[in-house]
């Protein structure tokens, strides 16, 4: 037996052996320590320095239609339509299509590239449709680099794109109308814009002063009741609407100082044909910044605009709304108070639900108001943007709607 | 009951320790084998799936155009369309990292704000990174295991070389994807911006690919088809996945087929274990059943017994194999990257899959094995005197009935290789009834064969000589399996030896036909056997103008879809030599090259070419050219051992009438007389100058680097070869050796009648050194119908080649010499043991 005892061991041994070098070969290897070298973070990349850009320090002329093209020397720009539509039979929507210009990298350094697909800019877009009968809210974002011409913006003829999402002139020749064309898998709009009145310039001629330190400042103009008819293309249903929509246009380098967080913002477009904007940036701890400011275009042919201040408007939350997909806490009612204009309204959003659950989180949607202006009762539409107020780089940001992502619907349904 | 079988089975094992240790052995070398090469493959293929995987995305349809793919206008179109389709530009390539581990790195260029919808890693998940990606020239991310692998982190530079160009990238970000797949399908991936890897690769303008999402079913392709220019085409993914297995399946059969041969030899090996177990026993057996232990009992005694042999050796085989596999996985990962596409293997990938399926294979071999002598067992009659001799006669007079069978079925192993069939799996059946067949004849022949030794041996050893014979033959039970294990053993070595020198002969044949000119340039490409890398515009030019030069031809090497399968496309300028160097296995080369000359809608194939696609002169083959497709008719088949999924040729003026693609892969230069060959390879280095480095050749050297490529791809069979010969080594060890021991009484016998220690160490080498001869020479002719199967059956259907069998007498020495060998050194031990054994002892055991 001693003999099968050592066949016995031998095999025992030569199985262990065995075992320990396929443990040996299969190991995962640990892989030599990362290096400790530099990293390259969001904020450095983003809000990079404003080097090479121009800076909104000083009033300007502004020439239209020249100005409604682009600007590119400034870092950021945007075309801002919202708009309130109607059905003949009262079906009301909201909208908002925005086109974003950001530069990478300022064009001025720029080494000329083989590939034609180098770009140091970038345009971002944001269209949303609220279905307020329905009570759904359609949101999309959408990116492309300026290149191929796959995005850009021109001043004549006017035309800026992004993709197949566009506003133009309808003819070459002339700036207006205006076309306006958008659509996802399950929204399309398609609007013919007028320029209804003429464009108001905000702050001191144009230039909007954001924090103190000169230069955070934007160009600023809107062109606030712009009469548009089209089509609104909600799920399967086309709707013919009419309505009025603004337009704004702001051009940057550098605008929030450090301490700012937000802002809320609001156009305002009343029954008596007047229209109120008026922003007021944030602190963080929720007060007010001093740089707060408004415009209140008068009816057609009644006047100048009149400027207002943080002092001239009285602004109190009267409810708040918490979203369940980021959890940020919104205001959703506002009582407002401007005593030079013996203007006082209650806003109300026409939907809870407007968040935008794109790469930046923020709430932008329609909003109804009632109130009276002079002893006499108003009510109008308008749009509110409130920034700062969700986790910017959130958990939630996979529901950013990319164009054909796989199992993410495009409708956030109310809560 | 139970009990006293099992221990006397334990006991019997553990008394011949070292038989049952190589009959271990030979098991798990059979099942190491097996399992190596399937998981070498295996994780090749896997490696390549993965990253091929990560690449394509979720993308549900292609659109891809000709040899230099699509131009990216279209994919703008298609994009700022109303109602686009969702879509994303790719661009990609390979290029070689020259620092860290040097890995090949596959280059993915994207946009990375449409990634979104198909590839989740690249769509940035830094949106920082972007701006970096997007702006900076040569900016890289890699995964962060790529990253620490080649030594480098956030902010370093990563010099890469691709086509004899250096250029230096930076990586500005590393990729940690959350899961496990992921992370590995990125291993080797270089992920830019489609502006960067358009400049890396040289090609602004184009795309390799547009990836698109068409979720609208067959209208929305039809639609998006619709608008697509000339010389596009909308392909399914699903059909482009595929191709990768389709091309490397011959490759891998027959890798698989021969990993089998050794186990083929390992199951001789056991059966020979487990006969010789039973044969040792009958007396016990047949007390066993004197007691009342059923036939059944027995059979399942002795399947017992080769089923705890089995499990043990093939765990040992398996964790061998894996083992084995670690080694061999770089081998395949060379062939495969030689002959067909860049992959880097990091690990291998241990399929449980695999594992099992040799864990099946092991087990199953033995049990087979053990069958018949399970049989035999319980045949036992329930007596105690059985003896060996009337085993010996029952064996004996077997032989002639065994030898009919094994004719029968080599008869049907024939008909089974000569059915006119691509399929490859009739031509294994064939080849393992051949070798079965060849097995059973063994008894037979050994009888006579040992019948007609007796006289010469006689003459020349005396008694002792004719004893050796005999004892040969009357064990014949024993000695014919040995016999037959040894010679399949060598056999296989003999027919693989043979195959791979044939092979190789046709091969130098060919080169010498094929490389005429004097002088070769090309730029280094990553795969050996293909050339798609392009010269420099403009250099080649310079090259062909260099003095000295008589003519020369250049020939461009792209990648285009022949009827719908993307295929090598050689495209020759033969204007300004009259050198053909081509030769025809079908059509008429004069009119053939005339014809292809004038008309622009013609070409030529390869063999294999042909022969996978069911292509001849005459037909027609549908080319994806970037006027749209186009149909153009086969003049001529010429031989090409270039390429096993074949290659198709036509004049650069048709080519460049075709496709927009004005690239050169290399250029063949013919020197003038009295030109001296080296002197003009300085001269055309000089005139390339330093920008782009370039492969000069001279004739000789390029053939010479054509051969190590052809026997770096050998290699692997090569191996195998060799391992195969090692399973038959340890199969003659324990056969023989088993014999002789199993004679102990018989030679104590001899010693009681007065032969001396030396004497018997004569008598047991004669004998096995007789046995081994027998195997060699048994092994010679069944080596080299091995190797005509091989040659002109297995490598007919898997490549479509044309070889030349050539029987090299140094393989068929070889064969004889590893059999006297392996058979000189199995009965060392016996002998040495007989010599010392007490004889008195050794009779006192009956």
């Amino acid at each position: 037996m001693s003999n099968g005892r050592g066949l016995l061991v031998g095999t025992a041994v030569v199985l262990v052996g065995l075992a320990a070098a396929v443990a040996f070969v299969t190991r995962e290897r640990p892989l030599p320590a990362l290096r400790q070298g530099g990293t390259l973070t969001v904020a450095n990349a983003m809000s990079g320095s404003t080097e090479g850009y121009a800076r909104a320090v000083e009033p300007r002329d502004f020439h239209f239609p020249e100005d409604h093209g682009p600007h590119p020397e400034f870092r950021t720009e945007w075309w801002y339509w919202t708009g309130n539509l109607e059905t003949e039979d009262g079906r009301a929507f909201g909208y908002q299509f925005t086109l974003f210009r950001n530069a990478l990298a300022p064009e001025t350094d720029a080494a000329p590239r083989d590939s034609a697909w180098g770009a140091r800019q970038v345009y971002m877009g944001h269209f949303t449709v609220t279905d307020v009968a329905g009570g759904t809210f359609h949101a999309s974002e959408r990116f492309s680099r300026v290149a191929l011409g796959l995005s850009g913006a021109t001043a004549r003829p006017f035309k800026v794109w992004l993709e197949d999402w566009e506003t133009a002139s309808v003819d070459a020749s002339a700036m207006w109308p205006m076309r306006l064309r958008a659509q996802t898998d399950d929204v399309a709009l398609e609007l013919l814009l007028e320029p209804g009145k003429t464009p108001v310039l905000h702050g001191e001629r144009g230039l909007s002063q954001k924090s103190a330190e000169r230069g955070n400042a934007s160009y600023y103009y809107s062109m606030t009741r712009m009469p548009s008819r089209g089509t609104v293309r909600v799920g399967g249903t086309s709707y013919t609407v009419k309505g009025h929509s603004w337009m704004d246009r702001e051009w940057s380098t550098s605008a929030l100082g450090a301490d700012q967080v937000g802002w809320d913002w609001f156009s305002l477009q009343l029954s008596d044909g007047s229209e109120l904007m008026y922003y007021q940036l944030r602190h963080r701890d929720g007060a007010p910044d001093a740089y707060s400011s408004g415009l209140w275009v008068p009816p057609e042919g009644a006047g100048e605009p009149v400027h207002l201040r943080r002092e001239d408007m009285k602004l109190v939350v009267q409810d708040t709304w918490k979203s369940p997909r980021s959890g940020g806490e919104y205001p959703s009612r506002w009582r407002m108070h401007v005593e030079k204009l013996g203007l006082d309204l209650t806003v109300t959003p026409r939907l809870a639900d407007q968040e935008l659950p794109v790469t930046v989180l923020y709430w932008e949607g329609t909003v109804g108001l009632e109130g009276s202006r002079q002893g006499q009762p108003v009510a109008g539409r308008g749009y509110v943007e409130l920034t700062g107020y969700a986790d910017t780089q959130g958990p939630r940001r996979q529901e950013s709607q990319a164009r054909g992502t796989p199992d993410e619907a495009a409708t956030q349904a109310p809560p | 009951m139970k009990g006293l079988l099992v221990r006397s089975s334990v006991r019997h094992l553990g008394r011949h320790p070292w038989l049952t240790g190589l009959s271990l052995l030979g098991i798990a070398l059979g099942v190491a084998v097996v399992v190596s090469i399937d998981l070498a493959s295996g994780s090749a293929l896997r490696a390549f799936e993965r990253s091929t995987d990560a690449v394509a995305g979720r993308a549900t349809h292609q659109l891809v155009g000709g040899t230099t793919g699509v131009p990216e206008a279209v994919y703008r179109d298609l994009r700022v369309r109303p109602g686009a389709p969702v879509a994303a530009p790719v661009v990609e390539g390979h290029v070689q990292a020259v620092v860290g581990d040097k890995r090949t790195l596959t280059v993915l260029g994207v946009d990375p704000f449409v990634e979104g919808p198909f590839r989740d890693y690249a769509r940035g998940e830094a949106v920082g990174n972007v701006s970096t990606l997007l702006t900076e020239p040569g900016a890289v991310m890699l995964s962060a295991r790529a990253a620490r692998a080649l030594g480098l982190t956030t902010g370093d530079t990563l010099p890469v070389r691709l086509e004899g160009l250096e250029k230096p990238l930076r990586v500005v970000g590393l990729l940690e994807p959350a899961d496990e797949d992921t992370a590995r399908a990125l291993e080797a991936l270089a992920l830019m911006d489609v502006a960067t890897a358009q400049e890396l690769l040289g090609q602004p303008g184009r795309l390799t690919r547009v990836d698109l999402r068409l979720t609208g079913g067959e209208a929305q392709e039809r639609a998006v088809a619709a608008t697509l220019p000339q010389g596009l085409e909308l392909v399914r993914a699903a059909a482009r996945a595929g191709t990768v297995e389709q091309m490397t399946r011959a490759f891998r059969t027959n890798l698989t087929a021969l990993s089998l041969l050794a186990l083929v030899v390992g199951m001789f090996l056991i059966y020979n274990t487990m006969t010789f177990s039973v044969v040792q026993r009958r007396g016990l057996l047949g007390r066993l059943r004197a007691l009342g232990i059923t036939r059944r009992e027995l059979f399942g005694l002795v399947l017992g017994e080769a089923a705890v042999l089995g499990a043990v050796g093939t765990v040992l085989g398996l964790l061998l194999g894996v083992l084995l596999a670690r080694g061999l996985v770089e081998l395949v990962t060379q062939t495969l990257n030689d002959l067909y596409f860049v992959v880097s293997v990091r690990r291998l990938a241990l399929e449980p899959f695999t594992l099992a399926k040799g864990l099946a294979l092991g087990l199953g071999a033995t049990l087979l094995a053990a069958l018949v002598p399970a049989w035999e067992a319980a045949r036992s009659p329930p007596v105690t005197t059985m003896r060996r001799s009337t085993l010996e006669d029952v064996s004996r007079g077997r032989a002639p009935r065994l030898a009919l069978a094994g004719l029968l079925v080599l008869a049907a192993g024939t008909a089974l290789l000569s059915w006119n069939t691509p399929s490859l799996l009739p031509a294994y059946g064939g080849l393992f009834s051949v070798l079965l067949g060849a097995a059973l004849l063994v008894p037979w022949t050994t009888q006579f064969l040992c019948a007609l030794a007796a006289q010469p041996l006689g003459a020349a050893f005396g008694l002792l000589g004719r004893m050796a014979a005999r004892g040969v033959h009357t064990s014949l039970s024993r000695t014919a399996v040995a016999l037959a294990a040894l010679m399949v053993a060598v056999a296989t070595t003999v027919g693989v030896g043979l195959m791979v020198s044939s092979f190789r002969g046709t091969v130098v044949s060919w080169l010498d036909t094929s490389l005429q000119a004097d002088v070769f340039i090309s730029p280094p490409s990553l795969v050996a056997r293909r050339g798609g890398a392009t010269l420099l515009p403009g250099l080649a030019d310079t090259l062909r103008d260099t003095p000295g030069v008589l003519g020369s031809s250049t020939l461009r090497v792209a990648n285009v879809r022949v009827d719908g399968v993307p295929t090598d496309l050689m495209a020759v300028d033969f204007s300004r030599t009259p050198v053909r160097p081509y030769t025809f296995k079908q059509g008429d080369p004069e009119t053939a090259w005339r014809e292809l000359e004038s008309s622009p809608d013609t070409v030529l194939v390869s063999e294999p070419f042909s022969f996978h696609r069911g292509v001849g002169v005459g037909d027609s083959v549908r080319l994806a050219t970037d006027q749209g497709p186009r149909d153009f008719r086969v003049l001529g088949v010429y031989f090409d051992y270039g390429s096993d999924v074949g290659t198709l040729l036509l004049p650069r003026t048709s080519y460049e009438r075709w496709f927009d693609d004005r690239g050169i892969s290399g250029v063949a230069l013919y020197a003038a007389p009295g030109q001296d060959v080296d002197a003009l390879v300085a001269s055309v280095r000089e005139r390339a100058g330093d920008t782009q480095a370039l492969l000069v050749r001279a004739n000789r050297s390029l053939r010479q680097a054509s051969l190590d490529v052809f026997d770096r791809t050998f290699t692997i069979t090569q191996v195998l070869r060799l391992l195969a010969i090692g399973v038959a080594f340890v199969g003659v060890l324990s056969a023989l050796m088993a014999l002789q021991l199993e004679r102990a009484r018989e030679f104590a016998v001899l010693r009681a009648t007065g032969l001396t220690p030396e004497q018997l160490w004569g008598l047991v080498s004669l004998q096995t050194g007789l046995l081994g001869l027998l195997a060699g020479l048994f092994s010679v002719p069944l080596g080299v119908g091995l190797a005509y199967v091989l040659v002109h059956v297995i490598n007919q259907r898997s490549f479509g080649w044309t070889l030349q069998l050539a029987l090299t007498p140094q393989t068929l020495v070889q064969a004889v010499v590893l059999a006297l060998v392996a058979s000189a050194l199995a009965g060392l031990y016996p002998a040495w043991k007989m010599a010392r054994a007490n004889a008195a002892l050794a009779l006192r055991e009956e």
